[in-house]
C-alpha cells in the first residue's frame, strides 16, 4: 500500500510525507520546506523508520527518529520528530 | 575578517547553484569570505533540496517557456526566479565567524537586508524562520546550509517579479497556507516596486551598500580554479536529472 499526508507545522515549515507499506514500512520519503543540518540526515532518519512495523506507536517511531537525528548530530529546524510520526501515521490510515 | 564582494553577476540557475557551492568549497579552504550578488538568465525555478521537483514544479511548463528548473543544496520552498524581477545573493563565511544559532544568523543577514530595503523607504521586518515581510507580505525568502564549517545563505529579494506567472509555474500547497488563513497564495507575497518607485539597480545598489556597511571588503570575481569547479558543479550535478529529480 502506499500513502501520504501533509502537515504545515504551527510555527514550522510544512511537511509531507509518502510512503510505502504493508505489515512494515517499505519506503519513506519526508519532504517539505524545511531544514535540516547536516541535510544528509534526512536519508539517516529515512532509514531508521524503514523497516519498523507499520503499526508503530507515535511514541516508537518519535524515538527511532530521536536516535537517529542524534547519531547524525542533526539540527532541525522547522519540523519536529513529533510532526514526523503523526504525518507518517496519517499517511498510513488513508 | 575581509570580505570578498562580488558584484551582480547573470548566469543560468545551474551555474548560479554550482558557483554558491564552489564558492562554498573555496572559503572551506581559506579563501576569504565571500558575498555574492546574481541574477538568473533565463529565468528559473529553483526548490529546496529535500522538495520533489515533479510536486512543487510543473516542469513542462517550465520546459514549454524555456524556464531552467534546479534544486538547490539548500532547504526552504521551490522560488522563482524572474529574470529582470528579483535580485539574488548569498553570504558564504566561515560558521565560526558567524552567530552559532541558525535564527540568529539568519536574523543577521536578513538585517543587513532590511537596513538596505529601509534606505529605499521600505519598512521591512523579519518573520522568523527565514522570511523577511512588509505589511505581512513576503518580499525576500533565505535559505541557509552549514558544511564543512561554512556557513551558506542564499536569498532573493523581489522587486517587479510577475507574481501570476510564479503561481502558474509553481503547484503551491493549500496545506502550507492552513495556519496563515488566507485565501490566496499571492496575497502573502509582495514586492519592491509596490513600495517604491526605483530601478532594479537601485535595489541592488542599496543591498550592495547595506550588505557591505561596516565591513572590510574588497570587490572581487570568482578565480579561476572557483569558475572551474563550479562549471563542473553545474554540469555534472545541477544540470543532471539524478540531482534535480533526486526526490
Amino acid at each position: 500500500m502506499e500513502g501520504i499526508a501533509k502537515q504545515k507545522v504551527p510555527g514550522g515549515k510544512l511537511l509531507i510525507i509518502k510512503v510505502r507499506y504493508n505489515e512494515n514500512i517499505e519506503d519513506i520519503k519526508i519532504l517539505g520546506d524545511f531544514f535540516i543540518y547536516p541535510e544528509s540526515a534526512v536519508i539517516d532518519i529515512e532509514a531508521a523508520i524503514m523497516g519498523m512495523a507499520s503499526r508503530s506507536s507515535e511514541e516508537s517511531l518519535i524515538g527511532s527518529i530521536e536516535a537517529a537525528v542524534e547519531r547524525a548530530g542533526a539540527e532541525m529546524i522547522g519540523i519536529t520528530p513529533l510532526a514526523i510520526a503523526q504525518t507518517l501515521r496519517a499517511a498510513m490510515m488513508k | 575578517m575581509r570580505w570578498r564582494i562580488i558584484e551582480l553577476e547573470t548566469h543560468d540557475a545551474y551555474f548560479n547553484m554550482a558557483a554558491d557551492q564552489a564558492i562554498a568549497e573555496s572559503v572551506a579552504a581559506g579563501a576569504d569570505p565571500t558575498i555574492r550578488f546574481y541574477k538568473w538568465h533565463p529565468s528559473a525555478v529553483s526548490i529546496g533540496c529535500f522538495q520533489s521537483m515533479n510536486d512543487e514544479v510543473d516542469t513542462a511548463k517550465c520546459r514549454e517557456e524555456g524556464i531552467d528548473f534546479v534544486r538547490r543544496r539548500t532547504g526552504g520552498g521551490a522560488v522563482f526566479h524572474d529574470e529582470n524581477g528579483e535580485v539574488t545573493y548569498s553570504v558564504i563565511a566561515l560558521e565560526q565567524d558567524m552567530p552559532k544559532g541558525v535564527i540568529d544568523s539568519y536574523r543577521l543577514i536578513c538585517g543587513w537586508i532590511i537596513d538596505s530595503l529601509s534606505t529605499i523607504g521600505i519598512t521591512a521586518s523579519f518573520a522568523p524562520i527565514n522570511d523577511i515581510v512588509v505589511s505581512g507580505k513576503k518580499i525576500s525568502g533565505n535559505a541557509q546550509t552549514r558544511r564543512d564549517g561554512v556557513l551558506l545563505q542564499h536569498g532573493t529579494v523581489l522587486y517587479d517579479t510577475n507574481l501570476t506567472r510564479m503561481f502558474s509555474l509553481l503547484k503551491v500547497d493549500n496545506a502550507k497556507l492552513s495556519d496563515k488563513a488566507i485565501r490566496s497564495v499571492e496575497e502573502r507575497v509582495t514586492k519592491a516596486l509596490d513600495y517604491s518607485k526605483i530601478s532594479q539597480d537601485d535595489l541592488y545598489r542599496a543591498l550592495l551598500s547595506g550588505f557591505t556597511k561596516g565591513k572590510d571588503s574588497y570587490t572581487g570575481k570568482m578565480t579561476e580554479a572557483e569558475m572551474k569547479r563550479a562549471e563542473s558543479l553545474a554540469d555534472k550535478v545541477y544540470k543532471s536529472d539524478d540531482w534535480n529529480f533526486s526526490r
